[in-house]
């Protein structure tokens, strides 16, 4: 039976046999792996790209005080993104999940349609969530756009979700039972940590702080943009994006005011997009080079 | 000509099959049955217009191919000689004698030159032409440029790019095989280009060498490569199993079609769960189970039963674990839902009613609290209408007050699909009279254009405020549906409102109804707009009405002619309609049609309007005339008895009858006399005549039969 961290492993290792380059967890909060710059930026520069790595995710409102066993506020994603995609990426796929162990000939795997789509960064994608024997393991997505713009040459990212992977593979109910390595459960490294975040973003986060840093980061990443900084002006995005969740679980964000709160968001990562694409394709930097 | 040169060469030169089939990853389930339909219509138009002929075509279809298998193509086309025209031949040369720009022009879109070009005499004089002879091509020729063309038009709900080249298709190409027979029929396209490899159901490959070898090879690979047979094939298979589970399985034709689509060799999986889940509401139970999961729910007399049959795509191999997988997937659901329900039931429906003031309907209309209490208001509106029918008020005020009680509950925000149905099931857990709960459960319904509309009077009157209530807001709001975008679902809701109407038989005016509607919005029209938006509105309804009696079996024009004041009493109409369908079958019918057009047509060239002239009958002259008016007098009397008993059948045999007295009438007298008075009087007689036959339907809508 494969403990938590050996998943991890054991994807790092098919990945980086593939020629994957390893990178590590980027150092801000976010509420998806595609959310880390490494595949934001890497989507939509024009250079190839081959990159793997585990990302922690956080969704305050997902958050259940540590009492629901299949709902976390903060989770594991394993994320790949490959441009150009070859030609027979579903089957390097189903080659990942045998070095999980899984033969794929006895169990059910199924492609079930799934469109990405991410308002905050204007951006969408097509391809299918994959279900093994009915739970929903991998989001598969080709990216087509984003900031509203094409996208091209076009990527596809793999996200396996790793809880529920190691569920179906320790044969675990609840997500608190899981071993990460072979002394430690999941629930004794998070659960309590899930309760405090819990209490914080549903009761205790100041929304008026929040309220504040959002107006500050949204004013710094502007400011970054017109300097032709866009790497740090996307950590703006990133936080925007947070303080927006935050507020969102803390129950403070009316339908009205959710849009607008979108809107914003949406608008800063287009100006760090133009930025992006600017610095590249008019003064050729080449910032980022992950194959 | 061609056919003898056929002949000629070697015995090779026989029909053969062709394959196509487009490898990709794997199809969204809802696009492939359509998909298949376009490949093979456009596949096979493109072998008419290249007169390349063939016996028959049958297509497969699996997530992971789409594919067409045309039988007995002929190796070569047939040759074909065409003539076109050009400019007058008088523009073949210049005055110098060299060729004109018109004829070398012509000659050119030709592929010709001028000095090719015949003079031909046509009706028009003499004019330049062209003699287009066309051999016969190859199939091979044919079939490669058909399959690129049909590949590259197929049209999808949304697509993709994926490769260097932009090719767009619903989800990424990986391979095409393309054989006549044994000879390759080669293309590349979207980067790839024509092989020989087949996939198997998991990544297997083999080699195929003629076409007519396709679907065995997949069989022998696990695939079931055709729709029907993968379909027929599941539902044996889940009579089989839900014989072993002991229940009947719930035979959803969406889940069946959907699965049929999503699979290359479905294999139903029977599993369990704890029977403690059975005490969730049965329609949240059937909605994790179908919808979140895609399993077949089982039942025993109407109840469900604690188990369910998945599906598998593949081979039995490993079926414990899969069936491990499936029931522990649907203990974490369902856990999920005992969860929310938990929640929900610490209090009663009514007072999740609180919550609504928080939810907004759309920005202009206000919040879901002011929804209902206008739906509330609008429904004992409705009462008003349907004067004498029998409706008990105090049950159709709670379901109106309560309608979307269940929207701000938890498990309602967790599965949307449930509502309704969920604030059914907490009415009856509160102790409400059933009458209510039915009408709750039941406040969306009809959901599909052949599924039941609500059970009760009181049900559906609610309803039918519901859905009035979003038609006049949206519409006030100028969100009124084009083209294929109808965000607010306003065509669904309309239908809705004409198959309630209908099928409950109520008598009531929906110009009417729809008026009170657009009265309550909270966007204050002036007069004039009112008006406008309320008349587009009733068009838009009609053109419901309009779409459902065509289903059923009208023509269009008969439904054009029952269009004024069609509203006002939809079963009436529906009545109408009838009686004109079946008296139209008379011989005698069409000629009257014809003299009807005539008298109103003389009518509206004379500017007639009815009721603004006095009849001076006195006037009248002539026999014909007069037999007219005495036929029209005695009629009408009968007529108020027929129109009592809704006898509109009888109500139009009478009036057919005027057939010979009109005829004669047209025959003796001119209309318009130069004596203003008499005039008047025999406008004011056809006026009559027009206005008695428009009680039921206006004749002058009925198309000839040769114009039909």
């Amino acid at each position: 039976m494969m403990n938590f961290q050996n998943i991890i492993l054991a994807l790092k290792e098919f990945w980086s046999q593939k020629g994957c380059l390893l990178i590590e967890p980027y150092d801000v909060e976010k509420g998806a792996a595609t959310f880390n710059p490494a595949t934001f930026f890497g989507a939509i520069s024009s250079s190839p790209v081959q990159i793997a790595y585990p990302e922690p995710c956080r969704r305050p409102a997902d958050g259940r005080y540590g009492d629901n066993p299949n709902r976390l506020g903060k989770y594991y994603q394993f994320q790949v993104l490959l441009k150009p995609v070859p030609r027979d990426v579903t089957d390097l796929y189903m080659g990942s999940l045998r070095s999980l162990g899984l033969d794929v000939k006895k169990h059910d795997l199924r492609w079930i349609e799934d469109d990405w789509e991410s308002p905050t960064l204007g951006a969408s994608g097509l391809g299918w969530e994959v279900w093994l024997d009915g739970m929903e393991i991998t989001q598969f997505t080709y990216f087509q756009q984003m900031g509203q713009a094409p996208l091209f040459p076009v990527s596809v990212e793999i996200t396996y979700g790793l809880e529920r992977i190691a569920m179906y593979l320790q044969k675990k109910d609840s997500v608190f039972d899981l071993h990460f390595n072979d002394e430690r459960s999941y629930g004794q490294m998070f659960k309590e940590a899930e309760r405090q975040f819990s209490v914080y973003n549903f009761e205790e986060a100041d929304v008026e702080m929040l309220g504040r840093h959002f107006e500050d980061y949204e004013k710094e990443g502007a400011r970054l943009v017109l300097k032709g900084l866009p790497l740090p002006a996307y950590d703006c995005v990133l936080k925007l994006s947070h303080c927006f969740n935050v507020l969102e679980a803390r129950g403070s964000v009316s339908v009205t005011e959710r849009a607008q709160y979108i809107a914003r968001v949406r608008g800063l990562a287009k100006k760090v997009i133009n930025c992006y694409l600017e610095l590249e394709n008019v003064e050729k930097k080449e910032f980022i080079n992950q194959r | 000509m061609s056919r003898k040169k056929n002949s000629s060469t070697s015995a090779k030169a026989e029909p053969k099959d062709y394959l196509l089939e487009i490898g990709m990853e794997p199809l969204p389930a809802r696009f492939l049955s359509s998909a298949l339909k376009s490949l093979s219509s456009k596949m096979e138009e493109a072998l008419k217009a290249g007169r390349l002929s063939f016996k028959s075509v049958k297509t497969f279809g699996t997530p992971r191919r789409l594919a067409i298998l045309i039988e007995k193509v002929s190796p070569k086309s047939e040759a074909s000689s065409e003539k076109f025209f050009g400019p007058p031949a008088s523009r073949l040369k210049n005055p110098d004698g060299t060729y004109s720009s018109a004829a070398d022009g012509f000659a050119r879109k030709y592929e010709t030159t001028a000095d090719k070009l015949l003079i031909e005499t046509t009706v028009k004089g003499e004019q330049l032409a062209v003699m287009v002879n066309r051999p016969g091509l190859s199939a091979r020729e044919i079939l490669a440029k058909a399959a690129v063309e049909a590949v590259s038009s197929l049209e999808f709900p949304k697509s993709m790019e994926w490769e260097d080249s932009r090719f767009k298709f619903a989800r990424p190409i990986r391979s095409f095989v393309s054989l006549w027979g044994d000879e390759p029929v080669s293309f590349s396209l979207a980067g790839i280009k024509t092989s020989r490899a087949l996939r198997g159901l998991n990544g297997e490959g083999a080699k195929i060498e003629d076409a007519s070898e396709y679907e065995k090879i997949l069989r022998n690979m696990a695939v079931l490569a055709s729709l029907e047979e993968r379909r027929q094939a599941l539902i044996k298979k889940l009579d089989w199993s839900a014989a072993e589970g002991g229940g009947d399985w719930d035979k959803d034709e969406d889940l069946i079609s959907e699965i049929t689509a999503m699979t290359e060799h479905p294999v139903p999986v029977l599993g369990r769960f704890d029977k403690k889940f059975l005490e969730l509401p049965q329609p949240l139970i059937s909605l994790v189970l179908k919808k979140q999961l895609k399993f077949f729910p089982l039942k025993n007399s109407g109840q469900l039963i604690s188990a369910f049959i998945g599906v598998r795509d593949g081979i039995s191999e490993g079926q414990n674990l899969v069936k491990e997988g499936f029931e522990r997937v649907l203990v974490a659901r369902l856990n999920d839902a005992v969860f929310f329900f938990g929640r929900d039931r610490k209090r009663p429906l009514e007072s999740y009613l609180e919550e609504l003031k928080r939810v907004t309907y759309q920005k202009d209309l206000g919040t879901m609290a002011e929804k209902a209490a206008r739906v509330e208001k609008l429904a004992e509106n409705l009462i008003g209408l349907l004067s004498d029918f029998p409706i008990i008020k105090n049950s159709l005020a709670d379901i109106a007050r309560l309608c979307y009680a269940d929207l701000t509950t938890g498990l309602v925000k967790e599965f949307p699909e449930l509502q309704g149905s969920l604030g059914g099931v907490y009415a009856r857990l509160d102790g409400k009279d059933e009458r209510i709960a039915l009408g709750l459960e039941e406040f969306y319904f009809p959901l599909g254009p052949k599924t039941p509309i609500p059970t009760t009077v009181e049900g559906g009157l609610a309803s039918l405020a519901g859905k009035l209530d979003s038609l006049a807001g949206c519409f006030a709001a100028g969100l009124i549906p084009t083209g294929n975008a109808d965000p607010y679902a306003l065509r669904r809701q309309a239908f809705g409102v004409i198959r309630i109407a209908l099928e409950r038989q109520l008598p009531m005016d929906l110009e009417e109804a729809v008026s009170f509607a657009l009265a309550t919005q909270p966007i204050v029209l002036a007069e004039e707009r009112f008006s406008q938006i309320r008349d587009e509105l009733l068009d838009f309804l009609w053109g419901r009405a309009q779409s459902l009696f065509e289903e059923k079996g009208f023509a269009i024009d008969e439904i054009r002619a029952v269009k004024a004041g069609g509203l006002k009493n939809l079963s009436r109409t529906y009545l109408r309609l009838s009686a004109l369908k079946s008296v139209r079958k008379d011989a005698d019918f069409e000629p009257l049609a014809i003299s009807f057009k005539r008298a109103s047509n003389i009518l509206k060239q004379a500017h007639y309007e009815n009721g603004n002239t006095i009849f001076h009958e006195e006037r009248l002259v002539d026999p014909s005339e007069l037999g007219l008016f005495e036929f029209l007098k005695t009629t009408e009397t009968s007529l108020n008895e027929k129109r009592e008993a809704d006898d509109f059948d009888g109500m139009l045999k009478s009036l057919t009858k005027v057939k010979p007295h009109l005829d004669l009438f047209f025959e003796k007298v001119m209309v318009m006399a130069e004596d203003m008075e008499l005039r008047q009087a025999r406008l004011s007689l056809l006026g009559k005549m027009v206005r008695l036959f428009k009680e039921v339907a206006d004749l002058s809508e009925i198309q000839g039969a040769s114009s039909k």
